[in-house]
């Protein structure tokens, strides 16, 4: 619903420049934020950083709930909400601004499909390791999940979230995988992005692409967290170009920042 | 040599060898890679060991039910479709399957389960015909509720419902996913060169029930035969690798199909007609009598074989009987 109430607002504010005052909002950095969430707000910020689209970032506690989606992360640029990656890309289009107008068509299929290789397995193995461990569910997810909360909302939020996140790894036919099956799925789904990147500097020729941006949120969140085990940080590890790749971006976009 | 493993899976209709997306994978995947399975169709998805179909028994007497799960044991048994293929088709392989999975499955589910014309019209009307009884009565609602619940957790809504809304949307990310996979294919026969592997299997699974099915609504199908190339890759591979299912579109019939023949249309051709109206007809008739003996309008006389006790008792008992 929400897709369908930014693509009708297009029209009228296409024209408008980008504001300086864009937002964007996250749950609470040191505190609240997971691994899965920070990739994706990581994503979206090194997006807008590519683009050259200045963005001021916000964390509040009840973020998820002011998105018009109810996922993370979400902007809020002039006089609209606009939340996830995919519609965002959409969104700065609509501006003016775009990575991937000039690759060919069957590359941008490519790219289409990479960012949704990432969408269903390394996001879905981040949620997976997540919730459904129930080791980092109960030392790390549920508790930082439900920080900005007293009790007993805080027990009654993460339980619920880590229901419905069950649910959904049910639906998607994860339910019944093994840790060490998805482990390997994220080895798979990395030597296939490896594979992709080569030794190129970015994925489609010397410029960056959204597809750049997804990766490197993904890959940087996992590689700079402190899970109950290393080992989803070292699968990633063994493929040095993505490890360059990630430090290249890092040096490129975000060095003014000290993390 | 050791047994081949069994396959429990859908039946087919409509020119297919089953009409589910999930055993047409695993079905082409093992025609393309040479896998002897031994095939057992069938419309009862409680006779398959684990519940659901399709289920690959293995010779460990394993059940494997997920399509990449059968796939990767095959695999191992050294029937790849995937071996030629270089390390970089291999991830494009992978990547083309997420999107599938990511942009094309949802609207999949949306046309045969959950709008409600197609829904009411084919999925149910087919699934009620196809299973036995009882179960046809409340199977297909239930995998209908099934099949919504998982487009809820999909797109993360849980108060999802049928509408112009959510189909407009469905449908906008399905078509820009067949546009992708048709400019990927271009004018190959298959997506990596000659021979085809496991995403062309991925692929036929998920279009060819859109292609051949008679759905009433049926925009998504429109558009996918409006791209030449992906409907000839699909009716290229019933062609080569499943041509006694094709024999209604494809020309003279075949004498090897067990099945009978269709009577009369598509639609009217339900199966084990004959069994079906004889089961009726010793149901109703076996109701009609049990209903005259239990309130009394028939009675069955036992005639005594040796001397009783007391014969005089009986006597007037029957006697009674008879004033009636």
């Amino acid at each position: 619903a929400g897709l369908h109430r930014v693509f009708d607002l297009f029209t009228s504010t296409a024209a408008e420049p980008w504001p300086e005052s864009a937002t964007l909002y996250q749950p609470l950095k040191e505190d609240q934020i997971l691994l899965s969430d920070c990739a994706s707000s990581l994503a979206v910020q090194a997006y807008l950083r590519m683009c050259g689209l200045p963005v001021q970032v916000v964390c509040k506690a009840n973020a998820e709930y002011m998105s018009p989606s109810g996922k993370i992360p979400f902007i809020h640029v002039g006089n609209q909400v606009v939340s996830e990656l995919g519609p965002i890309v959409q969104f700065t289009k609509a501006k003016g601004n775009s990575l991937s107008d000039s690759l060919e068509d069957v590359q941008r299929a490519e790219m289409k499909a990479y960012m949704e290789l990432v969408n269903n397995m390394l996001l879905t193995a981040e949620l997976y390791i997540q919730w459904c461990d129930d080791a980092t569910a109960a030392e790390i997810s549920r508790p930082r999940y439900s920080s900005p909360y007293s009790w007993p909302l805080s027990k009654i939020l993460a339980y619920q979230k880590q229901w419905e996140v069950r649910r959904k790894m049910n639906a998607v036919g994860w339910g019944g995988k093994t840790l060490e099956q998805v482990y390997e799925d994220v080895s798979q789904c990395c030597q296939a992005l490896s594979q992709r990147l080569g030794t190129q500097p970015y994925f489609f020729n010397k410029q960056p692409t959204e597809l750049d941006a997804l990766v490197f949120g993904h890959l940087f969140t996992i590689l700079t967290t402190r899970l109950t085990s290393t080992e989803l940080a070292e699968r990633i590890k063994s493929y040095s170009n993505l490890l360059s790749f990630c430090r290249r971006i890092e040096q490129t976009y975000f060095e003014d920042k000290s993390s | 040599m050791a047994a081949p493993d069994e396959l429990f899976c859908w039946e087919g209709d409509w020119g297919l060898p089953s009409v589910s997306t999930d055993c047409l994978v695993v079905l082409a995947y093992a025609q393309f890679a040479g896998a002897p399975l031994k095939l057992r169709k069938m419309s009862n998805p409680w006779r398959s060991p684990s519940g659901l179909l399709p289920t690959l028994r293995t010779n460990q007497k394993e059940s494997l039910t997920r399509p990449s799960d059968i796939i990767i044991h095959l695999r191992k048994q050294k029937y790849n479709a995937d071996y030629d293929l270089s390390a970089k088709e291999g991830a494009d392989s992978l990547a083309f399957t997420s999107l599938l999975e990511e942009k094309l499955k949802p609207a999949l589910i949306y046309t045969f389960w959950v709008e409600p014309k197609n829904y009411v019209d084919v999925t149910r009307r087919w699934y009620a015909d196809h299973m036995p009884f009882p179960l046809n009565f409340f199977l297909p609602g239930r995998m209908q509720r099934g099949q919504l619940e998982k487009l809820r957790l999909l797109r993360g809504d849980e108060g999802l419902e049928a509408g112009e809304e959510l189909e407009k949307e469905l449908y906008r990310d399905a078509v820009e996913c067949l546009n992708l996979l048709s400019q990927r294919l271009g004018s190959q026969k298959f997506f990596f060169g000659d021979s085809p592997c496991s995403l062309d299997a991925y692929v036929f699974g998920h279009l060819a029930p859109v292609l051949k099915s008679k759905l009433p609504n049926s925009k998504l199908q429109q558009h996918l035969k409006s791209l030449d190339n992906l409907s000839s890759f699909c009716s290229n591979i019933l062609l080569l690798y499943f041509p006694q299912d094709g024999r209604e579109t494809f020309g003279p019939k075949t004498s090897c199909s067990p099945a009978a023949a269709p009577e009369g249309g598509d639609f009217d051709h339900v199966p084990n007609k004959r069994r079906k109206q004889v089961l009726s007809a010793l149901v109703a008739l076996g109701a009609m009598l049990s209903y005259a003996l239990l309130t009394g309008m028939v009675s069955i006389q036992q005639e005594a074989l040796q001397p009783q006790p007391q014969p005089m008792t009986i006597g007037s008992h029957e006697d009674e009987d008879e004033d009636n």
